[in-house]
């Protein structure tokens, strides 16, 4: 019982300084790992064969195999060759440039990260919507609002959607059937709500194409032929995510492999590419699996969710819908990646106890995904958008947020909650 | 040689106070790329180049993106006038820190603080920090390459 309550401490203590940002969150990760170490070795209930025993090394070697993939693919210049093939294909009219730079974002987001992605295809952004004479911010808020959602649809399109994926026993194919469908409604809603909220920006004509027309997207593609051997190995990787039933294999295998293959053939300079990696994000997840690790180990997760079992299973939609709001509300406000790591052992400890939670998982994973385009600091994606507008004329404020922002999400999770009602029998099986 | 050779007397300089609208007019006038900021007590406050002006209108793009040179006509940005705010604001917000040398600077060194702090002119300031003159690469630049024949 001391020994559950001490871990429990340790946990919430740790989720407060990653959630008040004293401490960057790596090192706050670290911490709590480290104080459940120690505490566990005092008390008897947690050792360091436990803590190493409770890394997710499939999870951490899908997210590396995917950073490799994403760091050979961004210095190609491919992201902005793309960007600027499509506003020309839109020949500068507003909408249609808001549509095909938003799927793109999309697409992106699905398979590779969306913070890298909204990085890369910010600047030129900027740069069409100068050469048209537009306001770049209803461009970069459609982005980082529809790589958020995107990113939801597959396995690898988000963190939080890795880590279900591992805890749930999820594979590629799962999200792809269970997902997908529901992200796309979203995604469409969420376009439609922002061309109805910008209209009055959208309105605008571009006055002088001209400067958008004669871009030549050849000179922004850097490296053309690692930017496509790097997407022919992403795509085979891809197809055999489809197939890991199939052939028994785990995308971490699939993802290092493919990572490997790439580097094998492109031959770059590899402490360039590995200086992209985002280790701390790396080192985090096994700080946090550490440390839940030990919390799981007292048991006290299991006495938590006996409390609440009891609910869950007199109205089990009505608590899948209630589990989808309240982590939509807390990842409008909090990191995503830390309230997914809270809430997996407490749905798991649900599962211990004899309660269905198979909808829970997406209840999950559409909360803390759709949940962080609610306010300006609910995802990364978000944050750096408003960074890079703050070094521009038009920066995008709070308050625009809430006024833009806000009400997307608010559309988007309403929308998603009537499809988890619609789709409960489906996503309980 | 010292800076204190090379460098013109009587310099063209403004007022913190002054306007962006001012600046730009004493730029036209005086046909010239630097204006030393310089206070009631003739200390130089700051330095406003020509560039920190007509970076007001430049392209948000051009900070943004690494490279440019693939931008062959700037569009609907080549229109853009600086807002009357903008126009209104005193140099001192905008101006760079007062980076200058003594009269009795080096050549070498005063062509290292031009090149390190992006420069095209060097005031040039006594030991209370008063503007006495103003150098330019070029005024420094050929003195220094005298010395090479």
């Amino acid at each position: 019982m001391v020994d559950g309550i001490i871990a429990l401490i340790i946990f919430i203590f740790t989720l407060y300084l990653i959630f008040s940002e004293k401490l960057h969150r790596t090192i706050a990760g670290l911490f709590g790992a480290a104080a459940m170490l120690i505490f566990g070795k005092i008390f008897g209930f947690f050792n360091e064969s436990d803590a190493i025993n409770t890394i997710d090394y499939s999870t951490l070697g899908l997210l590396l195999g995917m950073m490799i993939l994403v760091a050979l693919l961004e210095p190609t210049g491919v992201f902005e060759f793309i960007a600027i093939k499509a506003a020309q294909v839109s020949k500068g009219k507003p909408g249609k440039l808001l549509v095909l730079l938003g799927l793109i974002t999309t697409l992106f987001s699905m398979f590779l990260d969306n913070v890298t992605t909204v990085i890369l295809i910010a600047p030129v952004t900027i740069l069409i919507c100068e050469l048209l004479g537009f306001n770049p911010t209803p461009f970069l808020i459609a982005e980082a609002l529809l790589s958020d959602t995107g990113g939801i649809a597959t396995l690898i399109g988000d963190p939080p959607n890795v880590l279900i994926a591992a805890a749930a026993g999820l594979t590629f194919n799962d999200f792809l059937t269970h997902s997908l469908p529901i992200v796309v409604v979203a995604w469409i809603t969420a376009l439609l709500l922002l061309k109805l909220l910008f209209r009055k920006e959208l309105s605008v004509i571009p006055t002088n194409i001209e400067g958008l027309m004669e871009l030549n997207p050849r000179e922004v593609l850097k490296d053309g032929k690692t930017a496509v051997k790097v997407l022919i190995v992403l795509g085979l990787a891809i197809l055999f995510f489809f197939l890991e039933e199939l052939l028994h294999i785990s995308p971490a295998f699939i993802a290092l492999t493919a990572a490997t293959i790439a580097l094998i053939w492109i031959r770059p300079d590899p402490r360039e590419t590995l200086s992209r990696i985002e280790w701390s994000v790396l080192v985090f997840f096994a700080a946090l699996f550490i440390m839940v690790g030990g919390l799981e180990k007292t048991g006290m997760l299991q006495d938590l969710a006996h409390g609440v079992a009891g609910l869950a299973q007199l109205h089990p939609l009505l608590f899948g819908i209630l589990l989808l709001w309240l982590i939509a509300l807390l990842s409008a406000f909090l990191d995503n990646i830390p309230i997914t790591v809270a809430f997996i052992p407490v749905i798991q400890s649900l599962a211990a106890a004899g309660v269905n939670v198979n909808a829970y998982w997406w209840a999950l994973a559409f909360g803390a995904g759709l949940g962080g385009n609610g306010t300006i600091i609910g995802s990364t994606a978000n944050i750096v958008v408003a960074s890079l507008s703050e070094r521009t004329r038009n920066p995008i404020t709070v308050k625009l947020w809430n006024k833009r922002g806000l009400p997307v999400m608010l559309a988007t999770l309403i929308n998603t909650t009537i499809l988890f009602i619609i789709a409960y029998p489906f996503l309980s099986r | 040689m010292d800076l204190i050779h090379c460098m013109k007397k009587n310099v063209i300089h403004i007022s913190p106070e002054a306007t962006v609208r001012e600046a730009a007019n004493t730029f036209i006038q005086h046909h010239i790329g630097t204006l030393p900021v310089v206070d009631p007590d003739g200390r130089l406050v700051g330095i406003l180049s020509i560039r920190d002006l007509v970076s007001q209108v430049l392209p948000d793009f051009v900070n943004m993106m690494q490279d440019i040179d693939f931008v062959l006509d700037f569009g609907a940005a080549e229109t853009r006038q600086p807002e009357s705010d903008v126009l209104m604001t005193p140099v001192k917000k905008i101006m760079s820190p007062p980076y200058s040398g003594r009269g009795d600077c080096s050549l070498l060194r005063a062509s290292a603080l031009i090149k390190k702090h992006n420069l095209l002119d060097l005031p040039v300031v006594d030991d209370e920090d008063r503007l006495i003159g103003i150098a330019s690469l070029v005024d420094i630049g050929t003195r220094f390459l005298q010395s090479w024949k």
